[in-house]
């Protein structure tokens, strides 16, 4: 089978060329920290070791017991298209992915704990928010909104508004209808869901270092960080690098078999479409009650802790009353050095670099696995979506560290190594619906194959491209996990300033910082989707069913 | 049998947006009556029949079933209190369940056991001779068995009224026979009714006691298939029932609507060949006449050149109201 477009030979190069430098950014880095840790393992049993194991299973297998279902009541309320609202609620629902999960943790001590808002206001706080249980429900909130989306797109393109109908018409009520029907096809989706929230609970840094550590309630991921960053003998070196093999061999050991499981049953039996279900009608009662609940829901755990910390970024003192009074820009006057500024320069310029070089990776997997010999690649590609971040960036130290320790290089190749598939599907994704014919039609009509590609298949991929760059850009800009390992003199990255500050208990400053860095995240995401949504919109407006 | 209607809509509007799906639509079903809705697709149909069945809520107007309202005055009765069956358009069946757990779904929601349930549907399926697939899902029938398992879950519910919502393909002579029978025997005990929308006059005309035309959200005609057919009160709803020619009628008075058969080959009248198509059993004559262009229709015959002048009679005409006369 011969496609009209670039020669056999220069296919198998563009896959040849994708597994090379997969291996170089995820296989040599890995294959390192492997044979180190064989290399130490019948030696030293460091302690600490299985306590952090067992914390990060119990952590991740309780979020994901209670994340999954929070966003399948949400996708559930949120799919009505009378609900009065809607896109306002989905907008505040998925408020927490837009905010980096430090910024979002850091929000919740402000909100809730001793010194917080409610504390200030009313005298009450959550002494139990530092410590497991303040870990596990942030995690839970920064989690819903992925098992919404997951769930929500599931929904659209399996759950028929006819199948609906006609349970209902069987005399099955609403919530029956919910059960036996809504949920049930989308039951693949919801396991997936439950899938995607475990293996990144397992790997999550930034929430449990923000409210665990302070508690010495530690997991995998901030025992290998206050390892590397803090611990300087050789017993703590064996025990990050022994967590970080620990941690990817558990996340393989969850993923690989729910992939085999789930595989088959995601494939959608219709091309998904942006229509939400032409809903029956509902009591207004009950749709109040709905709209109350999300507004509730939204306002506690994003509303109110985001609002605390914008109180307190700009209020005078810790302790003083967050009233207009009180307030003063100090705190950004004080962070804003030079020192400051030049992390978000390199902040900036990290993710620029990072997101342009990514969407050509991406393109490249994407492009090679249009022919068999790029089929490896692209699994390759999709696998390194589960690796933990805290275990890349140890492997990477252990691979290139000689040369590269503590330089923006090494934390540029973590970037690529880690979001490699995140700018791979979505691009994938795209050309799969692009239609091979237009390209030939192209061709036949005189175009060379460079100016077909640019003339015919650009147009239409250019939102997907346009989309894999920016998340990938907005994912590094915040990015945490690996930068806080890999940062040396003259290398930190904006993050892992506001992280430091953390850390030093400056609590104004650390609020401001996390304010500029979430207006930074925030900011052109919220633009985007906004944008997104209304491109779309015409299609949103046709009514199902009609006729 | 019950007095009430089995089916009574008044003055329904439903809006989508702002454009009007129906736009004041009265109209009755009586106990133990199959009415056929035929209007070309957009007309208002399925929006009649989401209306009925409570799966959208009308702009305004009254829903009534079995003298009961349902929609219009008060909380609107939900979907599955509405006691009603729907035939879906592709039969929405759920892709999950296999065809008996399927068929079982209505019994098990008025709380029967599951073996009961079952037990029912098993018996359905039998009737409609598909009890082989019982234990299929969906993806593993074929469309024509999918209507056969979407029919015994309707029929499963034991409703008033059975809606049929434009299934895709034609109900086959057994599938009708079994739908009938159910509908004759309900009649009788409790007054059940069936409204089926269609766009196929052929269909609506042979199952129907009673035929709806529909046109932009309006009703343009109700009657009796051989009223609907014979008597069109326009030239929209004659196109909408069957093929048919509108010429000047040969006294002057004004159109005449001539369906084929109605016409044929040799006699007083004048005409000339613009096309001639052979269908197997007969042979199709596109003829301009002084009066206008006909289609004549010739039982068994052979295509005739075009240009050819033939000689023709009318043998039947309706006038088209709004026209002096009555042919």
């Amino acid at each position: 089978m011969s496609r009209v477009g670039r020669p056999a030979g220069a296919r198998t190069g563009t896959a040849v060329a994708a597994v090379v430098l997969l291996a170089v950014l995820v296989g040599y880095p890995l294959l390192r920290l492997a044979l180190v840790a064989a290399d130490e393992w019948p030696g030293v049993r460091p302690a600490g070791l299985g306590e952090a194991l067992r914390n990060t299973v119990v952590l991740a297998g309780a979020v994901t017991l209670a994340a999954v279902p929070v966003g399948v009541a949400l996708a559930l309320v949120l799919r009505r298209p009378d609900l009065p609202g809607r896109a306002l609620w989905q907008a505040a629902v998925l408020l927490p992915l837009l905010v980096p999960d430090f910024v979002l943790g850091y929000s919740w001590t402000q909100a809730y704990a001793r010194a917080g808002f409610t504390d200030t206001l009313l005298g009450v706080h959550w002494a139990g928010l530092l410590g497991p249980a303040g870990v596990w429900l942030v995690l839970v909130v920064n989690a819903a909104p992925l098992a919404y989306l997951v769930v929500a797109v599931a929904l659209a393109a399996r759950a028929e508004p006819d199948l609906e109908r006609a349970a209902r018409i069987s005399g099955a009520g609403a919530a029956t209808t919910a059960v036996t029907v809504t949920v049930r096809l989308a039951l693949p989706a919801v396991a997936a869901a439950g899938v995607l929230v475990f293996v990144l609970t397992l790997g999550s840094f930034a929430i449990p270092q923000v409210l665990g550590a302070p508690a010495g309630f530690r997991t995998v991921t901030t025992q290998i960080y206050a390892d590397l960053s803090l611990g300087g003998d050789p017993t703590s070196f064996v025990r990050a690098v022994t967590l970080a093999v620990v941690l990817v061999l558990v996340t393989a050991a969850c993923t690989a078999p729910a992939d085999v499981l789930l595989a088959p049953r995601l494939r959608s039996q219709r091309p998904a479409d942006a229509r939400p279900a032409a809903a029956l009608p509902a009591r207004p009662a009950v749709l109040r009650g709905q709209t109350l609940a999300l507004g509730g829901y939204a306002g506690l755990t994003a509303g109110l802790p985001l609002a605390a910390l914008l109180l307190a970024s700009i209020t005078r003192a810790v302790g003083v009353p967050p009233t207009p009074g009180n307030w003063a820009l100090d705190h950004f006057r004080t962070v804003l050095t030079p020192r400051t500024a030049e992390a978000l320069g390199r902040s900036l310029a990290l993710a620029l670099v990072a997101a342009t070089l990514l969407v050509l990776l991406g393109g490249l997997v994407a492009v090679a696995e249009r022919r068999r010999a790029g089929r490896t690649a692209a699994t390759l590609t999709t696998l390194t979506l589960v690796l933990p971040g805290s275990t890349l960036a140890v492997g990477l130290l252990l691979a290139y560290g000689r040369w590269l320790s503590g330089t923006l290089t090494l934390i540029l190749l973590a970037y690529l190594a880690k979001l490699w598939a995140v700018a791979h599907r979505p691009i994938a994704g795209a050309l799969d619906r692009f239609p091979p014919d237009e390209l030939r039609a192209a061709r036949v009509s005189g175009a060379g194959a460079l100016t077909a590609v640019r003339t015919v298949a650009l147009p239409p991929l250019a939102p997907a491209l346009l989309g894999a760059w920016l998340l990938c850009f907005l994912t590094a800009l915040h990015e945490v996990t690996m930068s806080s390992l890999l940062y040396g003199p003259g290398s930190e990255t904006l993050a892992v300033v506001v992280l430091n500050s953390q850390e030093l208990g400056r609590i104004g400053p650390t609020a401001a910082l996390s304010v500029v860095l979430t207006v930074l995240v925030a900011l052109p995401a919220g633009l985007l989707w906004w944008a997104s949504r209304r491109w779309s919109a015409p299609a949103r407006e046709v009514p199902a069913g009609v006729g | 049998m019950s007095a009430e209607p089995a089916v009574e809509v008044t003055d329904l509007v439903v809006h989508h947006g702002t454009t009007a799906a129906l736009r004041g639509v009265s109209l009755q079903v009586l106990p133990g009556e199959v009415l056929a809705l035929l209007g070309p697709s957009g007309s208002g149909k399925s929006t009649l029949l989401h209306a009925v069945a409570g799966f959208l809520e009308p702009t305004s107007g009254v829903v009534r079933l079995g003298g009961r309202t349902v929609s219009g005055a008060g909380r609107p009765v939900p979907p599955e209190r509405r006691d009603l069956a729907v035939v879906f358009q592709n039969y929405a069946l759920w892709p999950h369940l296999t065809a008996l757990d399927t068929v079982a779904y209505p019994a098990r929601r008025r709380g029967e056991s599951r073996a009961q349930a079952r037990a029912e549907g098993r018996a359905l399926l039998g009737r409609l001779h598909v009890a082989h697939l019982a234990d299929r899902r969906p993806a593993e029938l074929s469309g024509g068995e999918q209507q056969r398992v979407g029919l015994a879950r309707a029929l499963a519910r034991r409703p008033a009224v059975y809606l049929f919502d434009e299934p895709t393909a034609h109900l086959d002579t057994h599938v009708r026979g079994v739908f009938l029978e159910e509908l004759a025997s309900r009649r009788r005990e409790s007054g059940a009714a069936a409204v089926y929308a269609t766009h196929d006059a052929e269909e609506a005309l042979g199952l129907a006691d009673r035929v709806a035309l529909l046109d932009a959200g309006r009703l343009v005609q109700v009657g009796t298939p051989e009223q609907v057919y014979a008597q069109p009160v326009d030239a929209f709803a004659a196109r909408l029932t069957g093929p048919a020619s509108v010429i000047d009628a040969p006294d002057g008075s004004g159109e005449l609507l001539v369906r084929l058969g109605w016409a044929r080959l040799g006699g007083p009248l004048e005409g000339k060949v613009r096309g001639s198509w052979f269908r197997g059993p007969h042979t199709d004559h596109l003829v301009d006449t002084p009066l206008g262009e006909l289609l004549i229709r010739e039982s068994g015959g052979a295509c005739r050149p075009v240009g050819e002048r033939i000689r023709w009679t009318l043998l039947h005409g309706w006038s088209l109201p709004g026209h002096d006369g009555r042919g």
